[in-house]
């Protein structure tokens, strides 16, 4: 089932962004604007430094643009405080790194369930969600193993079901495959793709790899910081 | 080789707080190192050199049998350097009904000079002093308020004689003493005629030539004099003046022994970061050819660096700080006596190379273990640190700490200190062992309360401890340093206490040693206020057991008052009753002090013959103490005091009263123009103090110092931490922690992490403290009082500087730019 309307789930509009490296100020971003409609899934690619992980960050409101706006569910998220953007983190997105990023010394299933504990949620409150969201993801038995105990495949599904868990409206993946074998990348993908389809969840992945970005409904190249 | 230089010196210049906090630990290490073996040596110094008191630089004194010598009776033996005949005589200053003793001392002028120059106030010369003038020490003028020109009296041999105050000295030299009272010095020929002393000098005093020993000289004197007719003896013992030092410079060891733990740890950690810092430029390095070996050498040359310019410039450092630490002291005596700062260049060069070598061998494990790392591993970043099963850990974590714990109790002799040194270290390498497992269980049960107490950020802070190396290193180094804190200040006031407070755990509250007839003691008695009053009978040098001498005999008729009022530790427990059952009993008994016992060779249940040689009686041995408050030999019941030796007046009284001081006040009226030594312990502890609680005072001073340390290596820590956490706190935010949410957990973690290093440091301080007292438990006849307070405020303020110290990473992260941390393995 593909739940997809014609209500933008996030926009991006006028995102300038610049670095200043030394006494040489760069622009990687020159003047972006984008939409991305709710239940679709957008492949940005590109070339190595061409802005495009930069692009996904701003949207996804890890980075802020030197000027112009980034609009989730209509609100424009550049303008919030940290307290607001650690909630929208929490509840309306996900993300997925290349490297995974789990707490080492967490559990899966702490490390799964930590944006909603970071919600004040309760963890006894989510048991069915999370063996759900494990069960999807192919960990129910591997729950109580730390992430060093997993392989690289292991480790990024449970970055996605930690993505997930609290039934965000978008998915941010930078590179989700980039540190995998071809193999277990495609595993993720299809994972993805399932995810997309079933659950309806807007994805926008940042990939190097076409065949990644065969799974995406849509493919946004980014060059020279401009939307090609 | 110009290159490696280049790499090290650009990493040391380019990690610029690192290098900062690294070569301060080792720097704070050798200063601390180098002041504990210097302030030893000068303390040691400052010992002997008040122990001596007029002697000088003289180390044999001959004395006649009968009578006076006579410098020519010395042979002219080329292991002499100098010869000083002196006569001595003693005196008594009064002022408002309170007697001090003055030690008369005389000498030919030129000699005393040579061997022990007096240091006059204002460095002048004595000249023209003739007639009846008097030196006097300005310890003892600004006690009194006598000026130069001043006239002042003594009573000598029961007359008042007046002087005129000539000059006033420094408290130094000649005018140095160990013993209550002063010493003042007259011209030769006025001592001789105000003591009617005709025959030569009292006592010569010899210096030894240069090339010369003080034991050969001994010898050679013995040889060449009639030994039934001179006495040849050593000035000072040595021996008893190094043990004495040793025993009072314990407290500056123990805080060199903490500080070299801290800076192993703090260099140990940094060098776990660096290494981990460094692990794809050691895999560069080993890609293009570089051995194991360079890899090693390339890193830990880097550490030879911290450990040199730390030793370099911590060694000048410790000069200046022992320098200002000696002068503190001198100036706190009121009367100012010169410590010189002995500087030994064992000291010197132990502390540097100790300083080289502590940082070479803490970066040295971390260094070895990454240079050891398969290349491959290493350059795809997959490189891991080898797994030690934990139950393997904790258990031989267990049995050190036990080992350490008993292993002092069941040693002797030397054994012990060996024993006691294993301790001191296993106690703190097992607690590291042992510290990971502790932290899990304690933060499974932080994390009920917090979950409870904080909510969600309380639980994940709790559950983010588990299995955390940086919280477990954290608590490590804060258990270190409070540890040290504690067992510095808990053994340094011990020391304070035994050396100043000689009366400590004695009832009395006050001593009047004078003649008192029972009249006298009566009207003690009466005097409002006055609770416990104990005449006892003395009998100083004149009764022998068994024909040993015995030096100072008491009569009481009130033992058990006696043992609370001089703090008498018997040597079993059960004595005590067995004592006060026997001199109840009106059995002829004595107690008997250990020192005694083991001269004469006495046992518990002998029956020894006390005689002063005109009559005699067979007394049994009931018990054998020890205390530090008296320096009795024997003590028998009064009664046979009486009927045996024929007292009748009492020379020693000890009280207790709800004012000891009025009390005093009326004593010293009851005795008038009568001489006599009273004080109130109150009294006797401040002159006590005055003369050597000075000396303590650089080891408070120095418990800052490992207190900065103990900072620098908690600061020091927790940048670590954050450096090594920014990762993880990115990952959190990622996910949507919030500034406040991150700065909550933080303070939590960070006081859990306080908490637990306090509650471990607790425990580990106060084995610590059982195993230092059982190596000098033997010495001392005094158990250590703990303070509660003591360990509660030591670790209350160990949570107080990491909280203080997670401000840093508070701040830090605030300012965090997240996709950096993230998207970089």
């Amino acid at each position: 089932m593909n739940i997809l309307t014609e209500e933008a789930a996030i926009e991006g509009k006028n995102i300038i962004k610049d670095f200043q490296l030394g006494d040489t100020k760069t622009r990687v971003l020159k003047n972006i604007s984008l939409k991305v409609i709710q239940g679709e899934f957008v492949s940005i690619m590109g070339q190595s430094g061409s802005g495009k992980s930069t692009l996904l960050y701003i949207l996804g409101g890890l980075d802020v643009p030197t000027s112009g706006s980034v609009f989730i569910n209509g609100m424009d998220i550049s303008k919030f405080n940290d307290e607001k953007m650690s909630r929208i983190r929490r509840q309306n997105i996900g993300f997925v790194f290349q490297f995974y990023n789990l707490i080492p010394n967490l559990n899966v299933a702490e490390n799964i369930m930590l944006p909603l504990l970071l919600d004040g949620k309760k963890m006894r409150d989510y048991k069915k969600p999370l063996k759900d969201i494990l069960e999807v993801v192919g960990l129910w038995d591997k729950r109580g193993h730390t992430p060093r105990e997993l392989s690289g495949g292991q480790q990024q599904r449970v970055a996605i079901a930690r993505a997930l868990i609290g039934n965000p409206e978008i998915l941010f993946a930078d590179e989700p495959t980039g540190n995998l074998d071809s193999h277990t990348g495609a595993e993720i993908m299809s994972l993805l793709q399932r995810i997309n389809k079933e659950r309806g969840q807007t994805i926008i992945m940042v990939t190097h790899s076409p065949e990644a970005a065969k799974s995406s409904s849509r493919v946004i190249t980014v060059s020279d910081g401009q939307l090609q | 080789m110009k290159i490696i230089l280049k790499y090290i010196l650009t990493n040391v210049k380019e990690r610029k707080a690192r290098t900062f906090v690294m070569l301060l630990s080792i720097l704070l290490s050798a200063m601390l190192l180098f002041i504990s073996f210097s302030i030893g040596v000068s303390y040691e110094s400052a010992q002997r050199k008040m122990a001596r008191g007029m002697a000088g630089s003289a180390t044999v004194s001959v004395q006649s049998v009968e009578g006076g010598i006579h410098a020519d009776h010395i042979p002219a033996l080329p292991d002499i350097q100098t010869k000083a005949g002196i006569v001595e005589g003693t005196s008594l200053y009064h002022e408002n009904g309170y007697y001090e003793t003055v030690d008369l001392l005389a000498a030919d002028m030129e000699a005393l000079n040579q061997i022990n120059k007096p240091r006059l106030i204002g460095d002048g010369e004595v000249t023209a002093f003739s007639g009846n003038q008097i030196i006097l020490p300005d310890r003892f003028t600004s006690k009194y308020g006598i000026e130069k020109g001043d006239t002042v009296t003594l009573q000598i041999n029961g007359s008042p004689v007046d002087f005129e105050v000539a000059e006033i000295a420094a408290y130094d030299t000649v005018f140095l003493r160990h013993t209550r009272g002063a010493t003042a010095l007259l011209p030769l020929e006025t001592i001789k005629e105000v003591l009617g002393w005709e025959d030569g000098y009292s006592e010569i005093l010899i210096e030894p030539a240069p090339n010369s020993t003080t034991g050969n000289l001994i010898s050679e004197l013995k040889n060449a004099l009639d030994n039934g007719k001179y006495r040849v003896s050593e000035v000072v013992n040595e021996a008893q003046i190094a043990a004495d030092a040793r025993q009072k410079s314990m407290p500056f060891f123990l805080i060199s022994f903490f500080s070299l733990t801290m800076s192993i740890f703090i260099i140990y950690s940094s060098y776990k970061v660096i290494t981990l810092d460094r692990l794809p430029i050691i895999g560069t390095f080993r890609s293009i050819g570089a051995t194991e070996k360079t890899v090693t050498c390339i890193l830990l040359l880097e550490s030879l660096f911290y450990g040199c310019t730390g030793g370099l410039i911590g060694i000048p450092v410790g000069m200046i700080v022992l320098k200002g630490i000696l002068q503190g002291m001198g100036k706190s005596l009121s009367q100012g006596i010169e410590i010189p700062a002995v500087i030994s260049v064992p000291g010197v060069i132990l502390s540097f190379a100790v300083a080289v070598i502590v940082s070479l061998f803490s970066a040295w494990l971390p260094v070895c273990r990454a240079s050891r790392l398969p290349i491959k591993d290493i350059v795809l970043g997959t490189a891991e640190e080898k797994y030690i099963p934990r139950p393997l850990i904790v258990g031989i974590g267990i049995v050190l700490f036990i080992v350490s714990a008993l292993l002092p109790r069941f040693a002797s002799g030397t054994m012990l200190y060996l024993a006691g040194g294993f301790s001191l270290s296993g106690l703190i390498a097992a607690a590291i062992l042992v510290i990971p497992v502790f932290t899990n269980l304690a933060s499974a049960g932080l994390e009920r309360f917090y979950g409870a107490a904080a909510g969600n950020e309380g639980r994940i802070a709790a559950r983010n401890m588990k299995d955390n190396k940086n919280v477990t290193q954290n608590i490590t180094l804060l258990f270190i340093s409070i540890s040290a804190i504690i067992a510095i200040r808990v053994v340094g006031n011990f020391v304070t206490t035994y050396i100043s407070d000689v009366f400590h755990g004695a009832e009395l509250q006050g001593f009047a040693d004078g003649h008192m007839n029972p009249e006298f003691v009566e009207q003690v008695k009466e005097m409002d206020g006055a609770e416990k009053v104990l005449p006892l009978y003395v009998f100083k040098n004149n009764v022998q057991g068994n024909s040993e001498p015995i030096s100072r005999l008491e009569g009481t008729d009130n033992l058990e008052w006696y043992n609370s009022m001089f703090a008498l530790h018997y040597t079993d427990r059960l004595m005590s009753e067995q004592a006060a059952l026997s001199f109840a009993s009106g059995e002829r008994a004595v107690i008997i002090n250990e020192d005694c016992m083991k001269r004469g060779g006495f046992s518990i249940g002998d029956r020894i013959m006390l005689s002063n040689g005109t009559s005699g009686n067979s007394y049994v041995v009931a018990g054998s103490f020890k205390s530090r408050a008296t320096d009795v030999e024997a003590v028998i019941p009064s009664m046979y005091a009486v009927s045996d030796f024929g007292a009748s007046d009492y020379d020693l009284l000890a009280y207790t009263a709800a004012d000891p001081d009025a009390i005093m006040v009326q004593i010293r009226a009851l005795f008038g123009e009568t001489s006599n030594w009273s004080r109130t312990v109150e009294e006797f502890n401040n002159d006590a103090l005055a003369t050597v609680g000075a000396f303590l005072q650089p080891m408070h001073s120095m418990t800052y110092f490992i207190l900065l340390l103990a900072t620098v290596g908690v600061i020091n820590n927790l940048l670590i931490n954050y450096i090594q956490k920014r990762r993880t706190i990115a990952m959190y935010k990622s996910i949507g922690l919030s500034n406040r949410q991150n700065r909550k957990m933080t303070l939590i973690e960070g006081f859990s992490s306080g908490l637990m290093g306090a509650v471990i440091a607790i425990v580990v301080s106060y084995m610590e403290i059982q195993t230092i007292f059982l190596v000098a438990g033997p010495q001392i006849s005094m158990t250590p009082e703990l303070d509660i307070w003591t360990f509660l405020v030591a670790g209350t303020l160990g949570i107080i500087v990491t909280l203080l110290g997670s401000i840093v990473p508070i701040f830090k992260s605030r300012k965090m730019k997240l996709v950096e941390e993230i998207k970089f393995e």
